[in-house]
């Protein structure tokens, strides 16, 4: 009787019910353990996690497939999961765990093993995840900046402060920092499509009727715009300020940039732009944020580990570089405008040398989730969830185990 | 060589230290039994089933009190409690403040008289479920079969009413505790175990939420002397309980709360499940859990639920319990973790599993040189001449309690007969 029973348990319905054979990557295992603690080998499965998470849907809500899948060593699965991005790790989850197995973090290392997964080229992530390289990455834009000055620019220009005497227009400024855009760009488009490919064939596949790209974009804007489901999270979320306040700040700094990038050309706008000229005034209360909301991240990882998360490396490097960003940009300005030309210009060099960092390293760093979550969302949205489908595969899944369930001794 | 003091002290008058008692004392051992409540039982007299037979607690109870009062070698104190042991096997010196009953037994008192009386207490034998007056019979199975009353909430005009009415020397208000010594030979400890604080765990709502009762108390909610006679109507508005919830693991394996499973609880509400389906045909149960932990013959109990179509298995802890303002119904966040789906369900009642803590984790047997774990259950056979039984090595449930007891018995006797 016993055994005939057992069999007509309801089994996992994503695994053993749908006939995927799990197929464990030992190395995956390890390299996540490597990447941020083995916390996850200590789950049981009980659920909290995911009842608890305040944004994760109804349907195959997530963190706790993620965590059997991360025991399992089901990697083709969890680099292949929208909903890994869809969390924004307020760790809630983890403040129920009752085995401590940290589902928050598990989230976040999946998400970084993934930026290392899409990367191209491959090295490029390599380098940015082992600590030892990080005097080569911190260096190396230092020194092509260094030469390119050496090369075609001046260290030391005579009279106002104006930095186009620095590093010309468009020679080798512009130059320079298209090449690097692009090469940019190239890497973050083969690293999003093949990520929007894996998305297709991961454990949330289309389904039948989507609402198509444009519905997907639609909600991925609004979330991005708002930080809804971010603020959801947790209501006294300090992260939910910082990080809208990073955002915009950011957003207004890459505006004001195109706007002058192209007023040059355009326009033979001159710069410095006068301090009471609208782009310059949208420029300047964009580094005030950008300069607010990082600083703000800084200080509560450093402060509240508990909300944050567990810290590694790449938080570190991103959120650091990010802040060097803001501060280097706001001294710079502010060196100019008191006239200490010396100061100013080795500024604006930092500046230029972060700022090329910031480019280079943007589809590698977890910078690249801007890029990852997004298509992650407008995926979700788009293709894998239409909520009234969804709903109904659940109702008949639950029939048939029902009917399964009824008569348990038909063996 | 064989110890000069043949007596027996049992500490706990629960099923562990009743059964260690009249096994010694029938085999021609005197015995002390101490107990700190004003009657005998502990956890099982409040029971209203056993698993997996389904039968009372109370007839067993009977027959063990039937075994003390027909046997002249056991001497019972209630209301009592062990302040120091000193010495060593075979020759201990153990103190015993024994508190007092303030009611004699001298004459009976008439249950008029009590009918008279106004000042009310929180029932302690109920779990704090309903109010008992401040003089009262602990429970009708109560042994040993007397009153008991609570001074302190006496009002005057009660106490008046008690001078004038009641027989010649029933009351003695004057009692005061008695420090005794006794000198034994073989020490027992079996002083039981109390339900984990279920209001530390705020996400389930216990305290916050009237509907939601722990497992202890549901079976007082079920028992004919319970509140509410065995009706299952729930404690915030007297309705009928038609769908109920079972939350396992509240507390327990979990690093933050109660690390260690209790063994006890996923029978434990099993057998409420099955009373539960038993009392009422239409009744629905529902079971929130992370694995059902049924051990040897108590699988067949739980594959017999499972065949039941009036009860649901849900794999998946519950996350949070939320009341209902209008209702005072409760919605229960969970995931079933083998469907993949959340759950957000309405319930009559939430039932919470609560684990088992020994309480030598509150209060020790003060002996120095006993040795507890780090959740404080007692480890056993530590010093020469002092036994442990029950809840206070491991949680166990009843059947095992008391074959540790009968162990435990035997350890003694064999130490005293050297």
């Amino acid at each position: 009787m016993t055994a005939s029973v057992v069999e007509n348990r309801p089994q996992d319905s994503m695994a053993a019910s749908k006939g995927k054979l799990v197929e464990p990557d030992l190395n995956f295992i390890r390299e996540i353990s490597r990447l941020g603690g083995d916390s996850f080998k200590k789950c049981y499965q009980c659920a909290t996690c995911s009842a608890t998470c305040p944004i994760s849907p109804d349907d195959k809500p997530f963190p706790r497939k993620e965590m059997v899948w991360s025991i399992w060593g089901w990697k083709d699965h969890l680099i292949k999961d929208p909903d890994v991005w869809l969390c924004h790790q307020c760790n809630d989850c983890s403040a129920v765990c009752p085995r401590e197995g940290n589902p928050g973090d598990i989230l976040a290392v999946i998400r970084k093993y993934s930026y290392l997964y899409y990367a191209f080229p491959k090295f490029m992530g390599k380098f940015l995840y082992e600590p030892k390289y990080l005097p080569i990455i911190a260096a190396l834009p230092f020194v092509i900046l260094f030469v390119i000055v050496a090369l075609f620019g001046n260290f030391q220009p005579e009279g106002d402060i104006v930095f186009k005497k620095f590093l010309s227009h468009p020679f080798p400024l512009d130059f320079l920092f298209i090449l690097v855009a692009m090469f940019a760009l190239v890497s973050a488009a083969v690293g999003g499509m093949r990520f929007w490919k894996a998305l297709q064939e991961g454990p949330r596949p289309p389904v039948n009727n989507p609402r198509g790209f444009t519905a997907g974009l639609i909600e991925a804007v609004k979330e991005v715009a708002t930080h809804k489901q971010f603020n959801e999270c947790d209501k006294a979320n300090p992260r939910f300020y910082s990080h809208l306040l990073t955002f915009y700040g950011f957003v207004a700094l890459f505006i004001t940039t195109s706007l002058v990038f192209l007023g040059l050309y355009l326009l033979d706008l001159e710069t410095p732009l006068p301090l009471l000229n609208p782009i310059k005034i949208l420029g300047n209360l964009g580094a005030l944020a950008f300069l607010i909301g990082t600083g703000m991240m800084l200080y509560l990882r450093l402060t509240d580990e508990e909300r944050a998360g567990k810290n590694s490396y790449n938080d570190w490097l991103f959120l650091g570089l990010m802040f060097g960003l803001a501060v280097s940009g706001v001294l710079t300005e502010a060196l100019r405008l008191a006239g200490i030309a010396v100061a100013a210009y080795s500024m604006y060099f930092v500046h230029l040398a972060l700022i090329l960092s910031m480019m280079v390293y943007f589809p590698f760093s977890k910078f690249a989730h801007l890029l990852y979550r997004t298509l992650a969302i407008v995926y979700y949205h788009g293709y894998a969830a239409s909520a009234s489908e969804a709903k109904e595969a659940l109702m008949e899944n639950k029939q048939e185990l029902k009917d399964e369930t009824v008569q348990p001794n038909a063996a | 060589m064989t110890l000069e003091n043949k007596t027996i002290l049992v500490i706990g008058g629960g099923i562990s230290g009743i059964t260690a008692a009249v096994e010694a004392a029938e085999v021609g051992f005197e015995v002390i039994l101490i107990e700190k409540e004003a009657y005998l039982g502990g956890r099982v007299a409040r029971t209203y089933k056993y698993f997996p037979k389904m039968c009372p607690p109370s007839c067993g109870m009977e027959i063990n009190f039937k075994r003390i009062r027909n046997n002249p070698r056991i001497k019972v104190l209630t209301l009592s409690e062990v302040t120091k042991i000193t010495g060593d096997a075979g020759n201990f010196e153990v103190s015993v403040r024994k508190n007092p009953r303030f009611v004699t037994g001298r004459t009976a008192i008439p249950s008029s008289v009590v009918d008279k009386l106004s000042s009310e207490i929180d029932s302690d034998f109920n779990l704090g479920m309903n109010q008992t007056k401040a003089l009262y019979y602990p429970h009708p199975m109560a042994f040993p079969p007397q009153y008991v009353l609570d001074k302190e909430a006496l009002s005057p005009e009660d106490r008046a009413i008690l001078e004038n009415e009641c027989g010649e020397g029933a009351i003695d208000f004057d009692q005061q505790p008695e420090e005794l010594t006794f000198k034994v030979g073989a020490i027992i400890a079996a002083t039981g175990w109390s339900p984990y604080d279920a209001q530390k765990m705020e996400n389930l709502g216990f305290g916050r939420c009237e509907n939601v009762i722990t497992n202890v108390m549901m079976e007082r909610l079920s028992d004919q002397t319970g509140p509410t006679q065995g009706r299952l109507i729930r404690p915030s508005d007297q309705k009928e309980i038609k769908n109920i919830a079972f939350a396992q693991c509240a507390g327990s394996r979990d690093e933050k709360f109660l690390p260690y499973c209790s063994a006890v609880c996923c029978m434990g509400s099993l057998k409420q499940a099955r009373y539960v389906l038993e009392k009422d045909p239409e009744a629905h149960v529902s079971i929130f859990y992370i694995d059902i932990r049924t051990i040897s013959r108590h699988e067949k109990f739980y594959y017999d639920l499972l065949e039941n179509d009036r009860v649901t298995f849900i794999k998946g802890k519950v996350a949070k319990v939320a009341e209902d303002p209008n209702t005072q119904d409760l919605l229960i966040e969970a995931e079933d973790s083998l469907q993949g789906a959340k759950i957000h369900q309405t319930f009559d009642l939430v039932v919470l599993a609560t684990g088992v803590v020994p309480n030598t984790a509150h209060a020790k047997i003060p002996y120095e040189g006993l040795q507890y774990d780090e959740y404080g259950f007692i480890r056993p056979n530590g010093v020469k001449g002092i036994y442990s039984a029950g809840c206070i090595q491991r949680p166990s449930d009843v059947s095992r309690c008391v074959r540790q007891a009968t162990g435990a018995a035997l350890k003694a006797i064999q130490c005293l007969k050297g």
